[in-house]
């Protein structure tokens, strides 16, 4: 076909020709291959840091003081940075422990220490492997939103619960119900290493892709009706299931049913209101919803803590049915309430976020046909690159011909047009806002 | 900078123009439609009609500009390579929006949006084929037609192998010049519509096709998009663009778009003005006509020139 023989000569089918631009842009542009040429420098770079470390320890030696003990004191606690790998030592013995291999070289004593040491070493060994997994070249949030919260779910779990937990005895002797045992029990605090990393992961990744201007709706409707479900069932169960709440709470059923009221009304608002109503509307009607269940909780408390011995009391009570079931009863209204709102909300502008990465490298602006006419366009007609400088004055917005030659030299594929039509039809409709029309 | 009753530099588009396509988006029933020639394949002319009338209506030229000529040569290069297709004309169908949707009007643009696909789904429609560039572009990318294949007409010619008689051994050799629109071509991430016109206009055995200064996705643009202005800056670039195909030394400039033919021919028109000064000596017309005009049978014409007007009128609004 003479047209093929046309099509190779301008390198058509070549590895980044043509240039892809737009929804079918592929991932993969090509560049320096991580492996082997990336791989080998930084084998370099580790091998010499490992070498000063080796000769360090080895010729300077650090004066370590003398351990701690219980006797010295009740609570041992590492630094602040390490407590993370505290608490992940004192939830491994949750696992299994056993030993293989007995009366070999090869034996291996599966108990909690080993256990332990192998969920600290899990967060290395997943910085390891990424560049394999994930061959994706996008590195803004919003981009990749599977990869950013996936991280900020593994970061909250490894770090801020498993630190948590490993000042689980402070906690238990700090919040105590009235009778004296610990509001957050044990088993709450190990759900933590769980439930609240999957909910933070969800909201991420569903906020992400609304900051990319996706529809989220298909996500938001089943998560929001799903963790409003789980709610509803668990606060049922503590009412109709005979025996769920012992005799103390009996006296403050009134009081916790108040309490459960607030928490879940936000819920079923946000829930029908991402449904049934239009974005526009949803919007507003979770917003309210969250502020009216944040001002209820707030009124609640302060009503509680603030009118009296008795009513401390009651409070006191409430908490230790709320408190135990944390993880459903108080993390996932919040949490429902706050993706409603993420998945809904318009993101700060729409091109902003892609005009983000222009790097202002002025191509755009050589290419510019109008400022090769227009003497007062010369200083900066482009759009983009004026939105940029903090020069944009509207004038260019009509000059524009949207002819697209600066889209083509992008060489971030920066869809200049579409920010024409964008801003085009922003002034539009607020003109017609204004009741009025331009002409 | 010209000044006109409407505001600096603002001759086109006549606001009166503008005003009657965004009144007849608001209707929205669909008319009755007697189709003569069923087919699977469907020509949309685009706007040439308004186009015309716009054109005399704002005294941009003498009145000769003639976009009709563009459908009846497209009519024409269709039946040769086979084909009867049924033809959507705005007597139907709405504009397909591209100007509207480039100066803002959104909600204008989505009225007709919905008003068209409705009736291009009512008929059947398999391919579209249309001459326009910013129909190209909007049908295919701004609209959302599943199952309809939108084509541009070269095109459609191209994998239909259309074939172009040897011409008379007396024909002398022509340099044709070729503007690739910018709605057709990089602003299209799929298809765009590069080689099927070169590919074509090579058929042509006394035509050689030469480059102008920038082509492809770098092609320059003709001055003006969407009808938003026409003064003097943007009849600068038009100036600059066709003083490239002079450059070349090019017999014949073609253009790919009613837009660019608009514009182009205007400043062609206006440099006819006084004998003397002259400034292109090439001809500026649309691939269609080029092409159909090289196929034996009768010549195309466009029926919408006032065939009896033999002076031009005076230039200017009140001509």
């Amino acid at each position: 076909m003479e047209i093929e023989h046309v099509k190779g000569k301008i390198m058509e089918g070549m590895p980044g020709f043509p240039r892809q631009y737009g929804p079918v842009r592929s991932d993969h542009q090509p560049g320096i291959p991580f492996f082997p040429q990336e791989t080998a420098r930084d084998f370099v770079l580790i091998f010499l840091l490992v070498a000063i470390l080796f000769f360090l320890s080895a010729v300077v030696t650090p004066f370590l003081g003398p351990a701690r003990s219980p006797q010295i004191s009740e609570l041992i606690v590492p630094d602040w940075y390490l407590l993370f790998s505290w608490g992940l030592l004192k939830v491994a013995d949750i696992f299994p422990q056993f030993i293989i291999g007995d009366g070999t070289p090869l034996k291996t004593n599966f108990n909690a220490a080993f256990w332990g040491d192998i969920l600290s070493g899990i967060p290395v060994i997943f910085l390891l492997i990424l560049p394999f997994i994930d061959r994706g070249r996008e590195a803004r949030p919003a981009k990749a939103p599977v990869r950013s919260a996936f991280g900020i779910a593994f970061l909250l779990a490894w770090t801020f619960t498993a630190s948590l937990y490993s000042i689980r005895e402070v906690v238990a002797q700090r919040w105590q119900t009235p009778n004296g045992s610990p509001l957050i029990n044990d088993t709450a605090m190990k759900w933590f290493f769980i439930i609240p990393p999957v909910l933070v992961g969800l909201t991420s990744y569903l906020g992400l892709r609304r900051l990319g201007y996706q529809p989220m709706r298909r996500w938001l409707v089943p998560y929001v009706a799903g963790l409003t479900a789980i709610v509803e069932v668990q606060a049922a169960a503590i009412f109709l299931i005979p025996g769920w709440l012992g005799p103390e709470v009996h006296p403050y059923v009134i009081e916790l049913g108040v309490f459960l009221l607030v928490l879940l009304a936000p819920m079923l608002i946000s829930s029908v209101a991402v449904f049934a109503l239009p974005e526009s509307r949803a919007r507003k009607w979770v917003v309210r919803s969250g502020l009216v269940a944040f001002l209820g909780f707030a009124a609640l408390v302060a009503y509680f803590t603030y009118s009296g011995p008795q009513s401390r009391l009651a409070f006191g009570w409430v908490l230790s049915v709320l408190e135990p079931n944390m993880n459903t009863l108080l993390l996932m209204p919040i949490f429902a309430v706050l993706t409603a709102y993420l998945g809904v909300r318009r993101p700060y502008s729409t091109y902003e976020y892609l005009l983000n990465e222009c790097y202002q490298c002025g191509k755009c602006h050589t290419v510019c046909p109008v400022t090769k006419v227009e003497d007062d366009a010369l200083g900066g007609l482009n759009l983009v690159y004026n939105t940029f400088k903090k020069q944009h004055d509207g004038v260019p917005l009509w000059t524009c011909l949207a002819c697209d030659a600066c889209s083509a030299v992008c060489p971030l594929d920066i869809q200049y047009s579409d920010y024409i039509l964008e801003e085009r039809s922003k002034v539009h409709a607020r003109m017609a806002a204004d009741g009025g029309s331009r002409e | 900078m010209m000044e006109t009753e409407y505001g600096p530099g603002r001759t086109i588009p006549h606001p009166v123009m503008f005003r009657v396509l965004d009144s007849e988006a608001d209707d929205l029933t669909i008319p009755e439609i007697k189709v003569e020639h069923k087919s699977e394949f469907a020509y949309y002319p685009g706007c040439v009609d308004y186009y015309d009338v716009e054109m005399q209506f704002s005294h941009m030229n003498y009145g000769d500009t003639n976009h009709g000529i563009i459908f009846d040569s497209s009519v024409k290069l269709l039946r040769a390579v086979g084909i009867q297709p049924m033809i959507l004309d705005r007597s139907f169908m709405k504009c397909c929006g591209h100007d509207q949707l480039w100066q803002g009007k959104v909600d204008v643009f989505e009225r007709m949006r919905e008003y068209n696909t409705k009736i291009i789904k009512m008929l059947g429609v398999k391919t579209f084929i249309t001459s326009c560039a910013e129909g190209y572009r909007t049908f295919k990318l701004d609209y959302k037609l599943e199952g309809v294949r939108v084509v541009h007409i070269t095109q459609f010619l191209y994998e239909r192998g259309l074939r172009i008689p040897p011409q008379p051994d007396t024909a002398k050799k022509i340099r044709v010049a070729f503007q690739d629109p910018c709605r057709s071509g990089r602003q299209m991430p799929i298809d765009p519509v590069y080689e099927e016109p070169r590919e074509l206009v090579k058929r042509v055995d006394n035509a050689e096709l030469v480059e102008l200064k920038t082509f492809r996705a770098d092609a320059q643009c003709c001055g003006v998009a969407q009808m938003m202005y026409c003064n003097d800056k943007t009849k600068g670039l038009t100036a600059k663009r066709m003083d490239e195909a002079t450059d070349v030394e090019a017999d014949y400039l073609l253009v790919a778009c009613p837009k660019c033919l608009t514009h182009f021919g205007c400043l062609h028109h206006e440099n006819k003005w006084k004998p003397g000064e002259e400034r292109y000596g090439f001809k500026v017309m649309d691939i269609t006509q080029f092409l159909a005009e090289r196929l034996p049978g009768e010549s195309p014409t466009g029926g919408n020139i006032d065939q009896k007007r033999k002076e031009p009128p005076l230039p200017g609004r009140r001509g």
